[in-house]
């Protein structure tokens, strides 16, 4: 166990994910006493002093996020959770909808208490299917028990619980393609000005939060801010889940808490690469990340600090682990398929980069590289930092980049010999 | 009013105004391509980026478009930076557009052409295969697009949903695979103002499908003019050769033709946009024409015909004139001059809606489809144009009257420009010229007077009103 | 598509007044699944019912890659060819798919039984290679468990 678990904290059973488990768990309590007890004020200002951070990718103190939101300034105010996880190697928010659907919906019931929030909607990829059935089960069985609807928990504050589902898209996943989504519209991400929290969905106040990060709220609430603060470290308080996957003996969906060890999670909990191989890097929190490389990653800790100092971040905890012998252009050229596929192509960079990227990798691999590749790849990449209407330009080029930072020779090789270095190998570790 | 700062100098900028607004209103040029005065911001070809420095120290790249003026903001539009990061956006722009200038209509007009030349000039640097579409596929009868030129700007899919309402186009699938599509109801086909987003293309990705191949825009002259089509009266630019540019062909209608209509920015008027119909004013204004004065059909001279012409005129008891509401407001001047005092007139509606033509609509076209029933109405009064049943002469001007609704015992002295039947019925029949080939000015509807220059020389056998009525009541000699 | 509006009124109440766009993507995958896929005259009745522009909706049909105008076998199935997938085997998985199913990915059997395309991530990278088939998620598949999955398939 890697660290304090304070989500993956129950054991799963067949029944774990239903009401009546999750009450008997303490569940809903920490909502009626907010309820009868708080102002939407006190809720944030806790969640504000526990210092939690998103869990999406972009680690924006919440609390800062939801203080954005003018309560009583006489309109409709949304929130909306982010289940759409397609960063590959991220499957985390996953484990919350299928586990902990009631954790998710009685966070969300305090958030949108603390938001004035009465309708708030939950953005879930379109290709889950069990994540999906067993959130809209808990919803039903939500407002059979009178915990969603008119009158929460019998009092005066009425909310209402909508489940949104996606149809196969990655920059649904980014805030303002997931609000125009739910607009009904083609989900093209939104320039900022203005920020989501004064002009969101059908331009009102609006605050989108990854699952995890909201999953986290009723904890925060229940056991208060000094509590959570207590775990992890000072800069990153609490936990985060962790999907880790890849050459790996145990993968799956981890609770680490800020500051533990990285090699420690990845050898000994994880059971590092199959057939005993050394890590040749890894991805440390979905592709859009910069790769870290075995030795690199050996005195990190699993916090955001201990990243950035190594050139990286903690991304959405969607590790993959990749090992020894692994062709990393083959590796590149995959991701850089994948950003091809999912550019949404409403603006100049990525839509033109993402393509030229794909072509040049692709007539690499096929023997027809030349050496001012390499560095075009990068330029292209660096064209795409900074200058987009969303992060997926700036995404595909910290994948580029990091991959031919640690990797350039296997790049050099390919190039001159009109081969892998590698054989080609994406396979590692197992039969 | 924050003041701001831009390459250093200070600058009041407005309230609300974006740093890309605040540098125009002040002479200072920040390059785009999917922004526009008329439609909301996009901010996706990111051509217009700045830098923005931070006090303290450094900076960040931003969109001047959508970027609110902050007071004390500091903004550089020239710098090294911006430069670099320009010349970067130009190569990704241009990475896949197909260098199709030598055939395109666009060129010499071109924003491509324009900042490419001044932001990069270098070759690509891509030795991969641009990503081939479809070239010319047809949106409308009207217009052609290109998908290949198109650099998905998205000005035309904004036009058609923020200002003529059609939301006839759109962007079909994703990534350097989005195409501009027409809506499948046919929508665009069917919006009145779907040429404007010709004008709107900052590239040559749509086109005229009349005006495709014609010409070279360089040999063509545009003439401010104003459209006759509806008492709306939107200006406009009639496009034609320059002389110097003329073609050698036996017809010398070749170079007395409209090639093209584009709009007259007009703030009081219609803004940057006309309406289809202003479009075809070659079809308009090219329309068969009278050639020869007549004396009940017989071919006589400009000189015999006008004299019969001024007899019937001196010899009338009770002479009503139909007036034109297509004259200018100096004809119609000239006709109060010189017949005012002697002849009942009543202004007339030469043009009604034709069957398929849109009336009216809230947007710039109006019911009345005639440019100068305001300034007709001013000098003769609004009465119907009903012919009194004891008038013995009626001088009918412009068409559109019913010849049937004349008494049966009057003269009728017919002045019009229009090749018609009912031409050679007249007593007498003067061929008069046309807008294109004078200038002068139209009142429209609210009370704004446009003005109209000539694009053509008047063609030997078309009479000039003005002359036509000072002869007419015997003031002068015959003009031709 | 007129016999779902009674379904699709019931889902108007869930949401706020003035969302009626928002119907547009839950009333096309309803379509969808009952239909095969969205045939134009559905998108003719939808935009009358809902009363968006119609380019919407087709924009919205050429863009996510789960909606199709056009039918397809009647299993979809679909391989992820993401990073970890492709790092555990998601290449032979597509080349075995490709092979006992005889058609190319993109293609459809002959006998309309079988569609088979790639696709990108799925979020269940722990138990890849998966394979989604309709609407199931199929984890850890080996060649064994392929071949059992595709002899359970009518």
């Amino acid at each position: 166990m890697p660290g304090a678990q304070l989500i993956m904290n129950f054991p799963v059973t067949a029944t774990s994910h239903l009401l009546a488990d999750y009450r008997a768990r303490g569940g809903y309590e920490t909502l009626r006493r907010v309820l009868t007890s708080m102002t939407p004020t006190e809720v944030t200002k806790e969640v504000t002093a526990s210092g939690l951070l998103g869990h999406g990718g972009a680690a924006f103190p919440v609390g800062r996020k939801w203080a954005v939101v003018k309560l009583d300034d006489g309109q409709p105010h949304y929130l909306c959770a982010n289940a759409d996880e397609g960063e590959p190697g991220t499957f985390k928010d996953r484990w919350v909808l299928e586990h902990a659907p009631h954790l998710l919906i009685e966070s969300m019931l305090i958030a949108s208490y603390a938001l004035q929030v009465r309708n708030a909607f939950v953005y879930i990829r379109g290709e889950f299917d069990l994540p999906y059935r067993r959130l809209e089960a808990a919803i039903e069985e939500a407002y059979a028990a009178g915990l969603l609807g008119e009158r929460v928990v019998g009092t005066d504050f009425a909310c209402d619980l909508v489940i949104y589902r996606g149809a196969g898209s990655y920059v649904c996943g980014e805030a303002s393609g997931l609000i125009t989504s739910i607009e009904g519209r083609k989900p093209y991400p939104r320039n900022r000005p203005p920020r989501l929290t004064v002009r969101g969905l059908y331009q009102r106040p609006t605050v989108i939060n990854n699952v995890e990060t909201l999953a986290n709220v009723a904890g925060i609430i229940a056991n208060g801010a000094e509590a959570f603060r207590k775990v992890g470290t000072a800069k990153s308080p609490g936990t985060q889940l962790v999907s880790i996957s890849g050459h790996l003996v145990r993968p799956g969906v981890y609770e680490v808490e800020y500051g533990y060890p990285l090699a420690k999670f990845i050898y000994e909990d994880c059971g590092g690469v199959p057939g005993g191989l050394a890590v040749k890097c890894i991805v440390p929190g979905g592709i859009s990340t910069k790769v870290l490389t075995g030795p690199e990653l050996a005195p990190l800790t699993y916090d955001h600090a201990s990243f950035a100092g190594a050139g990286s971040s903690l991304g959405s905890g969607g590790m993959i682990v990749i090992g020894d012998g692994t062709c990393m252009v083959r590796l590149l050229q995959v991701a850089l398929r994948f950003y091809h596929h999912e550019s949404c192509g409403q603006c100049t960079p990525c839509r033109e980069g993402m393509g030229w990227m794909h072509r040049i990798i692709d007539r690499i691999v096929a023997g027809d590289g030349r050496p001012e590749d390499i560095d075009r790849l990068v330029a292209i990449s660096r064209a795409n930092d900074g200058t987009t209407i969303c992060g997926m330009g700036d995404a595909a080029g910290y994948a580029t980049i990091g991959i031919i930072d640690k990797f350039r020779d296997e790049f050099e090789y390919w190039i001159e010999h009109k081969r892998s270095k590698c054989d080609g190998v994406l396979e590692v570790g197992h039969a | 009013m924050p003041e701001i700062f831009i390459n250093g100098r200070a600058i009041m900028a407005e309230d609300g105004q974006t740093v890309l607004e605040a540098a125009r209103a002040h002479g200072i040029f920040i390059p785009y391509f999917c922004w526009h005065p008329s439609l909301s911001i996009a901010g996706n070809c990111r051509i217009c980026v700045v830098e923005v420095e931070d006090p303290k120290g450094g900076g960040w790249m931003e969109i001047a478009c959508n970027m609110p003026v902050a007071p004390g903001m500091r903004v550089n539009t020239d710098s090294e930076p911006v430069r670099a990061r320009r010349k970067q956006t130009m190569e990704l722009i241009t990475l896949n557009h197909p260098v199709d200038c030598g055939v395109c209509d666009k060129a010499g007009e071109c924003m491509l052409q324009d900042h490419h030349y001044a932001y990069n000039g270098a070759p690509s640097a891509s030795r991969d295969p641009k990503v081939a579409a479809t070239k010319f596929y047809p949106l409308s009868e009207r217009i052609t697009l290109d998908n290949e030129r198109c650099i998905m700007c998205s000005r035309c899919v904004r036009f058609t949903r923020e200002v003529s309402h059609s939301n006839g186009l759109g962007i079909e699938s994703r990534g350097d695979h989005s195409l501009i599509r027409p809506s499948g109801d046919g929508a665009f086909g069917r919006d009145a103002y779907s040429d404007n987003v010709v004008d709107l293309c900052p590239v040559g990705a749509l086109l005229s499908k009349s005006f495709q191949y014609k010409s070279r825009v360089w040999y063509l002259k545009p003439t401010p003019s104003v459209c006759p089509g509806c008492e709306r009266g939107c200006t406009v630019q009639i496009w034609h050769r320059r002389a110097e540019w003329k073609l050698h062909r036996l017809d010398a209608k070749a170079n007395a033709s409209i090639d093209r209509v584009t709009p007259l920015e007009n703030a009081a008027v219609n803004g940057p946009w006309i309406c289809n119909k202003g479009r075809d004013l070659a079809q308009t204004f090219g329309r068969a024409r009278a050639e020869r004065p007549m004396l009940k059909g017989r071919p006589a001279t400009a000189a015999e015909a006008i004299e019969n012409a001024r007899r019937l005129v001196a010899a009338a008891r009770k002479p009503v004139a139909l007036v034109s509401s297509w004259g200018s407001n100096e004809e119609l001047a000239a006709f109060k001059a010189a017949l005012g005092g002697r002849v009942t007139a009543l202004v007339k509606t030469d043009c009604r809606p034709e069957p398929g033509e849109v009336v009216a609509d809230a947007l710039l076209i109006r019911a009345d489809k005639n440019p100068n029933t305001a300034g007709a109405r001013a000098l003769f009064g609004i009465a119907p144009a009903v012919v009194p049943a004891d008038a013995d002469l009626v001088l009918v001007w412009g068409e559109g009257a019913d010849f049937g609704a004349i008494p049966a015992g009057a003269k009728i002295v017919f002045l019009n420009a229009w090749l018609a039947p009912e031409n050679g019925h007249a007593d007498v029949f003067l061929p008069l010229s046309i807008q294109t080939e004078r200038a002068g000015h139209y009142t429209n509807f609210a009370g704004t007077i446009g003005a109209f220059e000539a694009c053509f020389a008047r063609p030997a056998h078309a009479l000039d009103a003005a002359a036509v009525f000072a002869a007419l009541a015997g003031q002068t000699e015959v003009v031709a | 598509m007129k016999h779902l509006i009674p379904e699709f009124e019931q889902w108007k109440k869930r949401y706020p007044a003035g969302f009626e766009s928002s119907l547009v993507l839950p009333c096309l995958r309803r379509i969808q699944d009952d239909r095969g896929y969205v045939a134009d005259s559905d998108i003719e009745e939808l935009v009358a019912y809902l009363g968006v522009a119609r380019i919407q909706v087709e924009e919205v049909l050429s863009y996510y890659t789960q909606l199709r105008r056009h039918p397809i076998g009647r299993w979809h199935v679909q391989a992820c060819r993401n990073v970890t997938c492709s790092m555990r085997g998601a290449e032979r998985v597509v080349d075995h798919l490709s092979k006992r199913l005889g058609v190319a990915p993109g293609g459809t059997t002959p006998d309309g039984r079988f569609t088979l395309t790639v696709v990108e991530c799925l979020g269940s990278c722990g138990t890849a290679p998966v394979v989604m088939v309709n609407d199931a998620y199929h984890e850890n598949m080996s060649t064994e468990r392929l071949d059992a999955l595709i002899e359970g398939l009518d």
